[in-house]
């Protein structure tokens, strides 16, 4: 295996949703689904052969990101990350979202890479899949069966694993409307502009003034997972946010997190600066109001 | 299938081929159809080098598969100049010394041709922010990022330039 040769396969080029899930309700396990393949395709030239290799290039109508002021979001599976970008009101509306849709990758990426290829890859790292888990959501899976919807909180279940069933197919993600006095923000932390994030993290606060009504917190590179900070979103629900309590809800993070040493950075580093990333980006949000 | 007849429209010339599935579109570009121009740099999407445009939007094809790209319209950096007159950005990378050994030159012309159709008159943080899935080994990007300035200040029509789109860099 190389960066150069990929490994024998066949290819499948369904012409629609339900021939998709057909296939893979025939093939089960051996298929391999690819979006916009800026994962498989590295994958392939490095660890995995897979029988088969199911691309989502021909099947219509799933590449698209609609707001609904009363529904919310729906983001279709072959939606890219440019073309998240290119919507204004997920600039207005979902800034966490739009903030990472922006510092992810690079544009070659961006106009490859999917959305919902993100949260299905399950790697701890995602930047979309950390503002997705922030702002909460449900992934919409289309099987033999008919289709279900996965609140987000229950998706991801351990390093590369999710909620999705060998028969189904991922066919659009859906985020909750925008609420009066909602906000968010998500930053990150990388080597170069190009890696994968060494720390991201995203916040989803409903204020009322000063005071935070609600909150939903996110990180990545700390856990097998995306994680949510529960334990510390306790810390700010219903408090004014004084720089106390910002100090107490920095303070805290690193005794929910499991971070470890790989090539981007250290266990110790990352549960120094966790703290202060999360405080950064709960001061974001509350500024960008 | 193993492999899978395609219609590839490769800077206005159109090409019916035969491939296996798992080639690359840069494989196809360079071995199949002695394309060189594009180049091979990491194979993992990282350096840029193999930049093309498909349907005007610019992808890596080091990590694009052949066989999905049926019917597409693909512009490399050849097909760019006209009967070997180089096109403005080109011109631009020559006269700003922008190139030394040349080989991530193809990539950024192909990058930068992408930013001037979206925005025409990019600021120095755009522009870097913009470059950043193209790496060059040689300059230290001074002369490029000057380059791409030349690029849009010499685009030709520059009144009638297409949807000005600026994104807010942090
Ligand atoms: C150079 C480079 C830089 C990168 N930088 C970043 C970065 O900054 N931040 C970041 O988060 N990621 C980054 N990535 C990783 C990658 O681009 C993202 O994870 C991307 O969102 C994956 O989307 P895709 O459409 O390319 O997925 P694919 O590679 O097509 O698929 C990814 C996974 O999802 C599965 N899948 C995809 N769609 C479906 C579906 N509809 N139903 C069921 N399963 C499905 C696939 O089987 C696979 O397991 C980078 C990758 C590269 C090569
Ligand atoms: S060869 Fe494609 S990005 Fe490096
Ligand atoms: S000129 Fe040599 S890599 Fe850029």
């Amino acid at each position: 295996m190389s960066s150069r040769i990929l490994p024998d396969f066949d290819l499948l080029l369904p012409q629609s949703v339900a021939e998709a899930v057909e296939l893979l309700s025939t093939h089960r396990d051996r298929i391999t689904v690819m979006a916009g393949g800026t994962d498989v395709m590295v994958a392939m030239k490095f660890a995995q052969s897979p029988a088969q290799l199911m691309s989502l290039e021909n099947v219509p109508g799933l590449a698209y990101v609609l707001f609904d002021p009363e529904k919310g979001l729906r983001i279709g599976a072959k939606a890219t990350v440019a073309d998240l970008l290119a919507q204004a009101e997920v600039k207005r509306h979902y800034r966490a979202l739009w903030h990472a849709a922006q510092t992810f990758a690079t544009g070659q990426v961006r106009n490859t890479a999917t959305v919902l290829g993100n949260l299905l890859r399950a790697s701890p790292a995602g930047d979309c899949s950390c503002a997705i888990y922030a702002i909460g959501g449900v992934v919409v899976l289309q099987g033999s069966s008919g289709r279900r919807e996965v609140d987000i909180d229950d998706f991801w279940l351990s390093y590369g694993v999710t909620a999705r069933r060998p028969d189904e197919l991922a066919v659009e993600l859906i985020l909750p409307p925008p609420a009066a006095g909602s906000r968010s923000a998500f930053k990150r932390m990388t080597r170069v502009s190009e890696d994968l994030a060494k720390l991201n993290v995203a916040v989803r606060l409903e204020m009322s003034g000063n005071t935070c009504i609600d909150a939903r917190l996110a990180m990545g590179c700390v856990a097998p997972t995306p994680l949510r900070l529960t334990r510390t979103e306790t810390l700010l629900k219903g408090r004014e946010l004084t720089a106390e309590v910002l100090q107490r809800v920095a303070a805290s993070v690193q005794w929910e997190i499991s971070p470890i040493d790989d090539k981007r950075s250290t266990a110790e580093y990352r549960k120094q600066v966790s703290g202060v990333l999360l405080k950064r980006a709960i001061q974001e949000a509350c500024g960008a109001a | 299938m193993k492999n899978r007849e395609i219609t590839l429209h490769i800077n206005g010339e159109e090409y019916r081929l035969n491939v296996a599935v798992n080639r690359t579109l840069l494989d196809v570009l360079r071995d199949e159809l002695g394309m060189t121009e594009t180049k091979y740099g990491c194979g993992t999407g990282e350096c840029g080098a193999c930049t093309v445009l498909v349907e005007g939007k610019e992808v890596n094809s080091c990590l694009t598969l052949a066989a999905t790209m049926d019917g597409k319209r693909i512009t490399t950096v050849a097909g760019r100049a006209d009967f070997g007159r180089l096109d403005h950005i080109q011109q631009a990378f020559v006269d700003e010394a922008a190139i030394q050994c040349g080989y991530c030159t193809p990539g950024m012309v192909m990058k930068t041709a992408s930013l001037l159709a979206k925005n025409p008159d990019p600021s120095e943080a755009e522009i870097r922010h913009a470059l950043e899935g193209n790496i060059c080994r040689c300059t230290g990007y001074e002369k490029i990022v000057k380059a791409v300035k030349k690029a849009a200040a010499t685009m030709p029509g520059r009144a009638a330039a297409v949807e000005p789109c600026k994104e807010v860099v942090q």
